[in-house]
């Protein structure tokens, strides 16, 4: 910003003017007032270049600090998607977690009785609106309690797990079986009519019949008695398993380990 | 200096301060439909405690779900501590975190990240 070097013209009038000898022309005074002029000139662009200057370096500084604070906010805007993300997985397999435990009974891994009411409510709408039919079959492990008492409750929970397991193995790829409390199971059989339905659970029967748990050394073997109902016109789902319950009745009185179907024309 | 309890909520933490012992303590789950009110308190009640002598600040934490503006929160509030780490107050972060849910504690490893102060992400048996 400061000139070092004067150039040629300037030398030249400055010595001019210091020159004893021209102390007395006509154009001392005047070259000497527009010498003044010229470098009051200098003066004032070069203030103006410094002012400039530290604007711009000013601007640049702003520039700088506003680029580092929006890649500092894109940085944090992007961590809190990151987190925010894996918290609603988290909430979401949660979701999913207590939906299952929900609609599931935590002994057997079969379905509860909510689920089963759920069900149990579409199939008889479905009855309703387009006639479909469905049998309902309520099972009930024979002497349940006497297992219980003999071998202790956790024997007793191994039995209601074994007889899960070969229940839900059994049944067909569109029945629904679930724990319905207890010792008692009921099977859904959709699109099924009393017929069909006795067929399927008679293979359950059987299969419960093979099965063995074992205790230590010794091995328990458990029956199970079965009452049948085929959904009948007019009636809710829970006429229905009233039926189902009766023949399951029916079945224990007559000696147990075995299906009993519920009289078709008794609702009518 | 006056210390902040507010008690938590279904949807905010239990919040306590301790000015005496310079202790900040954090509990439960953090969806606040203002989370920039409940937040900024806390924000304050810190910066305070940094501006009061070089006093040692520990945060407790035991937060469960945060939601987006309540992790972006903490995250400022981490931001805090850092820069009175860079000043080298001391300042530390103990998260607590259920065992059995171990993805409370990698969600914060992600929160840990960019601090340089002491932050202990403590696995505790308790329910």
């Amino acid at each position: 910003m400061v000139q070092t070097k004067p150039p040629p013209l300037e030398t030249r009038i400055s010595q001019l003017l210091a020159d004893p000898e021209n102390q007395d022309t006509a154009l001392h005074q005047t070259l000497g007032e527009l010498w003044e002029a010229h470098q009051e000139l200098v003066r004032r662009l070069e203030r103006i270049a410094r002012i400039s200057d530290a604007y711009q370096s000013l601007a640049k500084q702003k520039e700088q600090s506003l680029a580092e604070r929006v890649n500092k906010q894109l940085r944090q805007l992007e961590k809190v998607a990151r987190i925010s993300d894996r918290y609603q997985q988290m909430m979401r397999d949660l979701n999913l977690a207590l939906q299952e435990a929900s609609t599931h009974d935590a002994l057997t891994g079969l379905p509860n009785r909510r689920l089963l009411v759920e069900r149990l409510k579409e199939e008889s709408e479905r009855f309703r609106r387009y006639a479909r039919p469905f049998s309902v079959a309520m099972i009930d492990i024979d002497h349940f309690k006497l297992i219980n008492d003999h071998f202790g409750h956790e024997i007793g929970d191994n039995v209601l797990v074994e007889v899960a397991r070969v229940l839900d193995a059994e049944i067909r790829e569109h029945d629904l079986c679930g724990r319905w409390g207890g010792e008692e199971f009921l099977v859904l059989l959709p699109e099924t009519d009393q017929g069909t339905a006795s067929q399927v659970l008679e293979r359950l029967r059987q299969a419960v019949e093979r099965l063995t748990v074992r205790v230590n050394t010794a091995s328990v073997s458990v029956t199970i008695s079965v009452g049948l109902a085929e959904h009948l016109a007019g009636n809710s789902y829970s006429d229905t398993i009233n039926r189902a319950d009766g023949a399951l009745l029916a079945a224990k009185r007559s000696g147990r380990n075995r299906a009993s179907s519920a009289v078709t024309e008794d609702a009518l | 200096m006056t210390d902040i309890t507010i008690a938590g909520t279904q949807s905010t933490p239990d919040i306590r301060t301790e000015w005496s012992t310079g202790r900040l303590f954090m509990q439960g789950d953090s969806y606040p439909e203002n989370s920039y009110e409940l937040f900024n308190q806390i924000f304050e009640w810190i910066e305070r405690f940094l501006a009061d002598g070089g006093r040692p600040l520990s945060l407790e934490l035991n937060l469960l779900y945060l939601n987006t503006s309540s992790i972006k929160a903490m995250m400022d509030i981490f931001d805090l501590l850092e820069a009175a780490h860079q000043e080298h107050k001391p300042v530390a972060v103990n998260w607590y975190y259920d065992q059995r849910n171990e993805r409370v504690a990698e969600l914060a490893e992600e929160f840990k990240e960019d601090c340089s102060f002491p932050f202990e992400i403590i696995p505790s048996p308790q329910a």
